[in-house]
């Protein structure tokens, strides 16, 4: 063979080469382009429906909420409702699938059963589906499109529908942009969204020296939607309309649809996906040495793209797992760190969250030392508009709860505040109350909250648990200017108050079944002793057990309270004198013979158990009185003698108004030194520091307050 | 309080009965009359316990002593007593007999 046949041979294999290198380059570019666009369209129409799914759902959540059963409601009630929420069209239908209360005169007394398309929703009156939405379709009467949502009440005996026009969908969508348009989502694919009809773009901040319409973008807007065809070049009914658009000097690919009102159109570059290829055929141009090479590299590129595909499809879970993070992090922060162990309550909660995090919260904190307030609450929605919301809501209930300490009045105030700033028309159900450690005495409001369960007795019979069902006003954020009424219930020592939220009676099994009411008390029932952790326990794994590994739909809450006992707390004051202190010695003893308040439950029995105690507490007592009587100047001094059972142990509370003075200060004298260079004085305050167990000074509207606790054995160092 | 005091010569000893406290201990001080004595011992077996005040009115005692050549015993003081004094550390100073 000659060298010029070689050459030629060689020359006709580099451009046999290079075109099909240049076709399947091209053909490989398509694909993936497609790919892309295919997936990002999906996910944008997803995330879509996503949101307008949920809203719709609040919507109809807050309707069924108003009118609480399948009733015969006048058109204009129904009407005002509409109006009220901004809703096109709400019926409520009855368990036979009719039509029983609407806003559309065409609606009333009609069938659902009998169209293919309204059909669906009779699976609301099964017990089980708590929705059904339906895409958006062209409204029967008039032009507009229109999607459907129902809810079901929740006994079963029908469901509320409602209906929003398209055109409804601009406020929600602009509301939600910030969201849709999350910027961290792909490397270079961007979003545009602009108004259906003006073309006003509002996807983006835009500065005032950039184009504003899709128009000034260039796009031809009059070939919406016709224009285009998938780059595969196959065509067809239903293949994807891709279009070319040069936008701020690149190639970019486009795909538009439109949603409520809205054009959105999702841009791919084509430098994305073809600049390997023409990379490539450059290279091979230049050299056909190269050609080989060419081939290798454009493999390594093609796995390139593959790579880039996979970051795309990781970075859109990630931001999904990540808004999930977030509200994890959020609704976990929220929840308040354990109290410190009292003698007269016991207190357990936990939350499970659901995988898709919805709004529960619990919170309990002490007003002062002898009431406690605690609550549960269940936010409306899911993710992380549910979760700030339920920071928003626990921090104005617990700032009002600590400034009116009636429940009432706090509820009724957060309430106000919160129908202010609810922007995304949340609501929450929550139970709140104050334990009263000195009586008992529990004031609670029940904003729409499920019942909580209490049980009475201390002993293993006659533990029956029931409900408390008084209710005091509607749920939060829902009506400004409701005023709660207080409600009260009185709690015996050993009596158990039992709080959850709707994730665990309405946990579901395999079959469909919820958890229910009667369940939850069962599992209380098995309960054997008070014992609030217990409690929660036993309830969680009840729910778990009848889940059987179903998903969990919703958090699921549990808060306990036992009221353990009373307090047996004596006061007195004296007089700052030597006369003074003996009294003081005396009432120490008149405590533990429980001559102070010998009709108290308890006292004698339990003062002559602490007894032990008492020379070691007359030691500290002498102590600390001589001290103020000697160096302080006060007028006076109280002493508050509380004796506690469990942990046994006594705590003295010594005040007076003398002049400022920290014994926890003060130094120890140096005992090491022999005993005729010590200076006489000083001992006291190290004797009162070992011989108890804690020693706390705090000086409070220009009083001192010392406060010692001794436990257990009379010598613990 | 109640005390008791005998004296046999240069030995002085004194029985106390009940709390030794800011009330009581000027009472015992009172009657402490250590001239011309060479051993003075405290019988604590009925003592209930002692405050710092207490142990004040023992330490002038130890000190007047321990000047004078003589000596002070302290005889059969209950665990709370002898408790005070382990941690103020007068247990290694005074001498006291279970």
């Amino acid at each position: 063979m000659k060298k010029g046949q070689i050459v030629a041979s060689a020359a006709v294999l580099y451009v046999a080469l290079m075109g099909v290198t240049w076709t399947i380059g091209t053909r490989q570019a398509a694909q993936k382009t497609e790919a892309m666009l295919d997936y990002a369209v999906g996910d944008m129409r997803v995330s879509l429906d996503g949101v307008i799914d949920t809203m719709l759902e609040h919507l109809a959540s807050i309707v069924v909420h108003h009118f609480r059963q399948a009733d015969a409601h006048s058109m204009e009630e129904v009407a005002a409702v509409a109006e009220a929420f901004d809703i096109d069209e709400i019926s409520v239908v009855d368990r036979e699938g009719r039509v029983i209360a609407t806003n559309d005169p065409d609606s009333l007394g009609v069938d659902m059963l009998v169209k293919d398309e309204t059909r669906p929703f009779a699976e609301l009156t099964n017990g089980v589906t708590q929705v059904v939405s339906q895409p958006f379709r062209r409204h029967a009467y008039g032009n507009s499109r229109r999607k459907y949502l129902g809810v079901p009440f929740p006994n079963g005996d029908g469901y509320v529908q409602i209906g929003l026009d398209e055109s409804r969908m601009d406020r929600m969508i602009s509301a939600q942009l910030s969201f849709l348009f999350d910027p961290q989502v792909g490397d270079t694919l961007c979003y545009l969204c602009a108004d259906e009809e003006t073309g006003k773009l509002v996807s983006k901040q835009l500065e005032d020296d950039m184009p504003q319409t899709l128009a000034e973008l260039g796009f031809d807007v009059s070939a919406f939607p016709a224009g285009g065809a998938s780059l595969l070049g196959d065509g067809g009914a239903g293949a994807a309309k891709t279009f070319v658009q040069w936008l701020g000097g690149r190639r970019v690919f486009c795909r538009s649809f439109l949603f409520g009102g809205h054009r959105f159109i999702v841009i791919e570059p084509e430098d994305e996906f073809y600049g390997s290829r023409n990379m490539i055929a450059a290279a091979m141009a230049v050299l056909l040495a190269l050609v080989l090479g060419g081939f290798a590299f454009f493999l390594v590129r093609i796995s390139g793209d593959s790579e880039r595909i996979r970051a795309f499809y990781r970075a859109a879970d990630a931001a999904r797992a990540k808004e999930m993070e977030i509200a994890k992090t959020i609704q976990s922060s929220a929840l308040p760190a354990p109290l410190e162990a009292s003698p007269y309550f016991r207190l357990s909660a936990s939350m499970m969250p659901a995988r898709d995090i919805g709004g529960d919260f619990y919170d309990f904190f002490m007003l002062d030392s002898t009431h406690l307030a605690f609550m549960v609450a269940d936010v409306s929605g899911k993710g992380v508009t549910a979760a700030l919301y339920m920071m928003t809501a626990k921090t104005l209930l617990k700032d009002a709860l600590l400034a009116f300490r009636d429940p009432a009045e706090a509820f009724s105030r957060a309430n106000a505040e919160l129908c202010r700033s609810n922007t995304a028309n949340m609501f929450l159900t929550a139970w709140g109350g104050v334990l009263d450690l000195e009586t008992g005495l529990v004031t609670f409001v029940n904003a729409g909250h499920n019942p909580p369960v209490k049980v009475e007795g201390a002993g293993a019979e006659g533990r029956t648990p029931k409900y408390v069902t008084k209710k005091s006003g509607p749920v939060l954020a829902f009506m400004d200017g409701v005023a709660y009424r207080p409600r009260t219930l009185s709690m015996n020592p050993g009596d158990t108050l039992f709080l959850y939220t709707d994730g665990v009676t309405e946990a579901l099994d395999h079959k469909g079944e919820l958890f229910g009411e009667g369940r939850l008390l069962d599992a209380i029932s098995a309960v054997p002793e008070p014992n609030p952790k217990m409690a929660c326990n036993v309830v969680r794994m009840a729910v778990a057990a009848f889940a059987e590994g179903v998903a969990q739909a919703d958090d699921q809450t549990v808060l306990a309270v036992e009221y353990v006992a009373r307090p047996l707390r004596f006061v007195r004051s004296f007089p700052p004198t030597q006369e003074g202190i003996a009294s003081a010695s005396a009432f120490l003893d008149e405590c533990f013979g429980g001559v102070p308040d010998a009709a108290r439950e308890g006292a004698r029995e339990l003062g002559s158990r602490l007894s032990p105690l008492a020379p070691a507490l007359h030691v500290v007592l002498d102590e600390i009185c001589s001290n103020i009587v000697k160096h302080s100047g006060a007028s006076g001094f109280e002493v508050d003698v509380e004796l506690v059972a469990e942990p046994a142990g006594v705590k003295l509370t010594f005040a007076d108004d003398g002049a400022p003075y920290d014994p926890l200060s003060h130094k120890d004298p140096d005992t090491a030194l022999p005993a005729l260079e010590r200076p006489i004085g000083g001992l006291g305050i190290m004797m009162v520091r070992k011989m108890t167990d804690s020693m706390d000074y705090e000086r409070v509207h220009d009083r001192n307050y010392l406060t010692v606790v001794k436990r257990g054995e009379v010598f613990s160092k | 309080m109640k005390i008791d005091k005998m004296q046999d010569g240069e030995r002085l000893a004194y029985r106390v009965e009940g709390r030794l406290d800011t009330n009581t201990s000027p009472e015992l001080e009172a009657e402490l009359k250590l001239d011309g004595v060479k051993e003075v011992s405290f019988d604590f077996s009925a003592l209930e316990y002692i405050s710092s005040a207490g142990l004040r009115v023992l330490m002038a005692v130890h000190k007047s002593m321990a000047a004078s050549g003589g000596a002070m015993k302290i005889l059969h003081p209950n665990a709370m007593v002898l408790g005070v004094f382990e941690i103020t550390g007068l247990d290694s100073v005074f001498a006291v007999e279970a």
